[in-house]
């Protein structure tokens, strides 16, 4: 299964601006369904997706000998879902690029609504050769950078509503399994929580991410910590619901190869004016693999 | 005037912010591999922050550009490994770090594990004194 997400660049500055858009559509395979049964972009993907935009320019500045990896963000900011029918327009401004790290930021917008944000990210650069064959990029890079016109503002209601078959539902429980952890190893309700995740060589991210260096996408694991976030939250008695405002702080301090076994240990850092702040610390056998936090923001009185 | 003593105590909080340690934790003479446990990605991350505080730039491998001083690279290194007048510029360039830290043969790649607090706070003020004055030669 794929994991490139850009569908095409339509304006590229090397070493500046880049912009681009991808569709969500009713054949994206990583896609979650929400309270109303509506399909949504796993959100962190938006992310990856700005990502990946911005290492196009990178590696187009570098003639293809380097390649960005996720190392740093200060924050992502998610405002809402992205639903199936929508399309996502992109940008990704480079703001410092030398041999050995980018710094970067973007957004992406569904017609004039921001609906994520990205800033303060830097990326370590690694040679080329370790990841991928130069020549598959390449051509990757050509085959999405025709310079088409920005089309019509795409939102189509009947794509959010559509019915699914049994396939469909199969995939989307597929996914659901994919942006979890595994299994809750230790759990003290509104102090921590303690989680579990094995990943499999089988995870169909890990063909493109990378052929020759398979390794799991950051935002693949921040959506898992994401969805432990969510669940920790929910069972706080609290007469209050929260959404997730921000992910800050993030930093990936190592690959995580198949056959890894990660876990994720979260605490309630602080809780003021509306506000939560989980704090996640994800490491293997020990090991700092992750660090970040979760800000979630109180949204409305449960009845 | 700048000096090590008034821009430690911000370095130091930086540091701990950024290793996630506590500032207790942090001496002006401690080593950020072998003492704080930092990894590569921390230094992309601490230099981050430090040019953000600060209102300064620090190219990528500045520390060991400042080393290096006025030698050459095939002066300062010869297949990796730093040559003796090349030693001698490096602990002149770290003289806060104690001489048993420099250990012989030692490989251009594992001069990151010397560097201290101290270290860093020295570069802060190296490039507080020359940015402004490149910008007004700009």
């Amino acid at each position: 299964m794929h994991f490139l997400f850009v569908d095409r660049i339509l304006a590229l500055t090397p070493g500046g601006v880049t912009q681009g858009i991808k569709h969500v559509t009713p054949d994206d395979y990583y896609v979650c369904l929400d309270e109303q049964n509506r399909r949504y972009f796993v959100p962190s993907l938006v992310g990856e997706t700005v990502g990946q935009l911005a290492a196009w320019n990178v590696m187009l500045s570098n003639d293809f000998t380097k390649r960005p990896v996720a190392g740093i963000a200060e924050r992502a900011t998610l405002h809402r879902p992205v639903y199936v029918g929508e399309t996502l327009l992109l940008e990704a401004t480079l703001d410092a690029l030398d041999d050995s790290a980018v710094q970067y930021h973007g957004t992406a917008r569904v017609g004039d609504e921001v609906v994520f944000e990205l800033t303060g990210a830097l990326g370590p650069l690694l040679p080329m050769d370790d990841f991928i064959d130069v020549d598959v990029v390449r051509a990757q890079f050509n085959e999405l950078n025709l310079n088409l016109n920005q089309p019509d503002k795409l939102s189509d209601e009947r794509l959010l509503r559509a019915p699914l078959n049994e396939s469909a539902v199969d995939k989307l429980h597929h996914v659901n399994a994919l942006v979890h952890f595994d299994r809750i190893i230790d759990h003290v309700p509104g102090v921590s929580i303690t989680a579990e995740k094995c990943i499999t060589r089988a995870a169909p991210y890990f063909p493109d991410h990378f052929p020759k260096k398979p390794v799991l996408p950051m935002t693949v694991l921040l959506e898992c910590v994401m969805n432990l976030g969510r669940y920790f939250v929910d069972q706080l008695i609290f007469d209050k619901a929260y959404r997730i405002k921000c992910m800050q702080r993030i930093k990936m301090n190592d690959f995580v190869s198949p056959g890894t076994v990660l876990s994720a240990a979260m605490t309630l850092k602080s809780q003021q004016n509306g506000e939560l702040v989980l704090s996640c610390r994800v490491s293997s056998f020990g090991k700092r693999v992750c660090l970040l936090e979760l800000v979630m923001v109180e949204v409305r009185e449960i009845a | 005037m700048m000096n090590v003593e008034n821009v430690y105590p911000k370095v130091q909080e930086i540091i701990a912010d950024v290793l996630v340690i506590d500032v207790a934790d942090v001496s002006l003479n401690a080593r950020l591999i072998a003492d704080l446990g930092a990894e590569s990605i921390d230094f992309l991350d601490l230099v981050f922050q430090l040019e953000k505080e600060f209102s300064i730039k620090i190219p990528r491998g500045q520390l060991e550009k400042n080393a290096r001083g006025a030698l050459s690279e095939e002066e300062f290194e010869s297949g990796g490994t730093l040559t003796a007048d090349g030693m001698v510029a490096l602990k002149n360039y770290l003289n806060e770090v104690p001489e048993e830290h420099f250990t012989p043969n030692l490989k251009v790649n594992e001069i990151p594990m010397l560097f201290t607090v101290e270290t860093f706070c020295k570069l802060i003020i190296a490039a507080k004194a020359t940015q402004p004055a490149e910008a007004a030669t700009a």
